[in-house]
């Protein structure tokens, strides 16, 4: 600072040490698909949970857009009863009325171009009324078929002042050439800065918690390479069905569901470089480098699984294809696996053996380091396994937090050796309730943050990967369904890893 | 009521038996993530118990009060606590709690007694109620065994004075102040008035003294020259007037004594800000 330097000029000294909080600019946040299960479930509540913690801008404002019909008072009403009952946070009128002040709904069809005017006529109204400044966030939260009309018709709208910004929530395509097709039209009207795809685990604290582990701390990053590493192992595990949800599964089965974004994203996360900084474009060009990297794995090391009947927490449940829209003949996979190379300097030779699957035995998502084991034990081995490898696991949900698994002496005489474990579990250690995903992921999206979003090379890899997968698949009929609900997944997977001397963590 | 332990042997015993759940027989998964001792003489007593109930569940920690009572005969008079708090799927967590009496003679050396109590490798932070006696035995060994020092001035008389004593241990030990903490919401209102602020000749505050003292020191520090600061009493901070004219109140509700210890417990390193500010309250 010099004497002469006008104020206005120089650095507030004032900030220094504060820890002020990011607030977005006013805008307006447009939910197409205000009617489905994601807005009432995830949307509203966790925009509920940005208004109890002051994280929303004071200007701000939502509007609901859908088919049904619907008036302003019962999409209010009816958001509310959402509010109340999925958010993690005690209800405050006060806190909802605010929220519920800003709150208005349309009902159209998206492709309607007079309801698309009606929209814009809206949003216009809001920015005199609330003081929204032009700016608008579109949540995309509707059927994959929708995408491009919708892009289509906000770009064509798109107003003149403030910014925009559009969420779209996966599957972002079907397959390679389809997300293509559809970055080309969002390139018609969109810059990428203002595009956020959204893969709801990359909000996760734990999934953020990885790079933390990694990047934060002296220890791991030297060990985390093939030198050390024996193996990775990758589980997104869930004990639920398709929920009804039949005529999206059908055409998308685990590998779409779920291996192509998220299990392919904790990959990424696991796998990467070091980012220079922890700024979009520093931390997706590492995981695009990784998606890069990835070797197509041949049919041998690709494991297909459909569920039958079975039981889940001891309650019958029905096979995949006797669920409700499920053909009787499917042969759409609800199990998927694979070993996958990521053939880089840093992971050469090192399988990642990733699982995902529907009614497995039980819901949970790891991340499973398995280190190399001691060379040679000085100690009279009674397990025929000999020493057992330490373990590093991420536990992404539930039970969210790391362990690292090592040999201890068991007390008394002799050298008797027990695994034992190291964790650490975000719920006693920081008893505070953990953000959920979607709330992180909307207020990025509000400031403009896309770090935690997927870019259009990086999806596009992931459909490159995938679609190699699946193209032998035409013309194989597996013996479908060939694991019952509430096991592990079929035999083949644990035929994947006993061909290479391993087995699946089953904890 | 437990019956008192004497011995330090005799606390570790009550602890890892309380470990042990009665009914499975099973150990309960202790967690800490810090020992946090509280210097509580007995005026103190009641207040004290009353924050540390909040903090337990957030902060999972072995917590050691000591109560001074050196009228008493010497020696010490314990008792050892665990707490468990439901993690959800049917698991618990514990956490534990340490009340100390020292009695006559041992009242002057609280360092002795809590060392063998510390749980190895993790942080510990010392709450000492009202005002330190600096230079003193008991407080200096207790200051030289933990890694940070949480205060509150504003349970402090005689205010600025105290605040020279403070800076003195500043290099000794990484210190909170709970009034400081309870400026943070003003802190930013007053920065937004920036450049306008740059200039200010004094300050008027409604709220403690140490509010008073600690906003006036931090705007002198920062902004490298003199404020003039005229101060009214009030039990919390409600006003602030910048040459006169009155600053924006921040939104929001003040936070409660809980969560602004808990708030210090998260923080580890050194506040250059406050302890800028304290030079010059």
């Amino acid at each position: 600072m010099t004497a002469t330097e006008p104020k206005q000029q120089q650095e507030n000294p004032l900030l220094e040490g504060l820890q002020l909080q990011r607030t977005p600019d006013p805008c307006v946040l447009v939910i197409f698909g205000a009617s489905g299960d994601l807005t009432r479930r995830k949307l509203f509540p966790a925009l509920y949970s940005l208004a109890v913690r002051r994280l929303l801008p004071e200007k701000f404002a939502v509007v609901g857009v859908s088919r049904s019909a619907e008036s302003d008072d019962e999409f209010r009403e009816r958001m509310k009863h959402a509010v109340q009952e999925f958010g993690r946070d005690e209800f405050k009128e006060d806190v909802w009325n605010w929220l519920a002040d800003g709150m208005c709904y349309v009902a159209t069809d998206f492709a309607d171009e007079a309801g698309e005017d009606h929209i814009s006529a809206v949003l216009n109204g809001l920015d005199r009324s609330r003081g929204t400044a032009g700016n608008r966030v579109y949540y995309l939260a509707v059927p994959p078929d929708a995408i491009s009309t919708l892009l289509h018709e906000i770009g064509e709208r798109r107003s003149a002042e403030g910014w925009t910004r559009i969420i779209i929530e996966k599957p972002f395509g079907h397959d390679l050439e389809s997300a293509q097709e559809l970055n080309e039209e969002i390139k018609r009207h969109f810059s990428e800065k203002e595009i956020f795809r959204i893969d709801h685990y990359l909000g996760k604290e734990t999934v953020q918690n990885l790079l933390a582990l990694r990047f934060a701390n002296g220890i791991f990053e030297p060990i985390w390479n093939r030198q050390f590493v024996d193996h990775v192992q990758i589980t997104v595990a869930e004990s639920i069905g398709i929920e009804g949800r039949s005529a999206f599964y059908e055409r998308a089965g685990a590998i779409r569901d779920v291996f192509q974004n998220h299990l392919l994203q904790l990959l990424a996360l696991t796998a990467m470089e070091p980012p220079i900084d922890f700024s979009a474009d520093s931390v997706r060009n590492e995981k695009v480098k990784v998606l890069r990297a990835l070797h197509t794995p041949g049919p041998k090391n690709v494991v297909r699984g459909q569920y039958g009947r079975g039981y889940i927490e001891g309650e019958e449940v029905p096979g995949y294809r006797e669920e409700p829209g499920v053909a009787p003949e499917s042969m759409t996979e609800t199990y998927v696996a694979a070993k996958l190379y990521v053939d880089n300097w840093r992971w050469a030779d090192t399988p990642f053996y990733v699982r995902a699957g529907k009614r497995l035995a039980r819901r949970e998502t790891t991340i499973a380091i398995e280190f190399k084991r001691a060379p040679h034990p000085p100690f009279e081995i009674v397990d025929e396994e000999g020493l057992r490898p330490n373990v590093l696991v991420c536990h992404i949900q539930p039970d969210e937090g790391v362990s690292l698994e090592f040999l201890a002496k068991v007390p008394g005489q002799g050298m008797m050796l027990r695994a034992v474990h190291m964790d650490f579990l975000y719920g006693p250690t920081f008893r505070m309730g953990i953000p959920e995903a979607y709330e992180r992921l909307l207020l990025d999206c509000f400031l403009g943050d896309a770090t935690l979003f997927t870019r259009a090379d990086e999806v596009e890899e992931q459909w490159s990967l995938v679609d190699a997968i699946v193209a032998p698949w035409r013309r194989d009929r597996p013996s479908f369904p060939n694991y019952a609900a509430g096991t592990w997944g079929p035999a083949g997977s644990d035929e994947l890893m006993k061909r290479d001397g391993r087995t699946w963590r089953r904890r | 009521m437990a019956t008192a332990l004497g011995t330090i042997s005799a606390i570790d015993r009550e602890l890892a038996e309380r470990r042990v759940d009665p009914q499975t027989g099973e150990p309960i998964q202790r967690t800490s993530v810090m020992t946090h001792i509280a210097w509580v003489p007995t005026q103190w007593v009641e207040a004290a118990e009353d924050v540390l109930t909040g903090l337990a569940d957030r902060h999972p920690s072995r917590t050691i009060v000591l109560v001074p009572d050196p009228e008493a005969e010497d020696g010490i008079e314990a008792t050892a606590e665990v707490a468990q708090f439901p993690l959800g799927n049917g698991r618990q967590v514990c956490v534990e709690t340490i009340r100390v009496r020292l009695n006559g003679s041992r009242a002057e050396v609280p360092a002795s007694v809590v060392e063998p109590l510390l749980l190895p490798d993790l942080p510990v932070f010392l709450r000492w109620r009202g005002v330190p006696p600096f230079g003193e035995g008991p407080f200096d060994q207790l200051v030289d065994v933990v890694d940070r020092l949480i205060v509150d001035s504003t349970e402090w008389p005689g205010l600025p004075g105290p605040y020279v004593h403070l800076a003195g241990i500043f290099d000794r030990v990484v210190v909170s102040d709970i009034a400081w903490a309870r400026t943070s919401r003003w802190r930013p209102q007053l920065a937004s008035l920036w450049p306008g602020i740059a200039d200010v000749k004094a300050i008027e505050v409604e709220g403690t003294e140490a509010q008073a003292n600690l906003l006036a020191g931090w705007l002198r520090s920062r902004l490298r020259h003199d404020v003039e600061l005229q101060h009214t009493q009030s039990d919390r901070l409600v006003g602030v007037k910048v040459d006169g004219e009155p600053a924006p109140f921040p939104p929001g509700d003040p936070p409660d004594p809980a969560d602004l210890l808990s708030d210090e417990l998260d923080r580890f390193t050194r506040d250059r800000v406050y302890e800028d500010a304290v030079r010059a309250a």
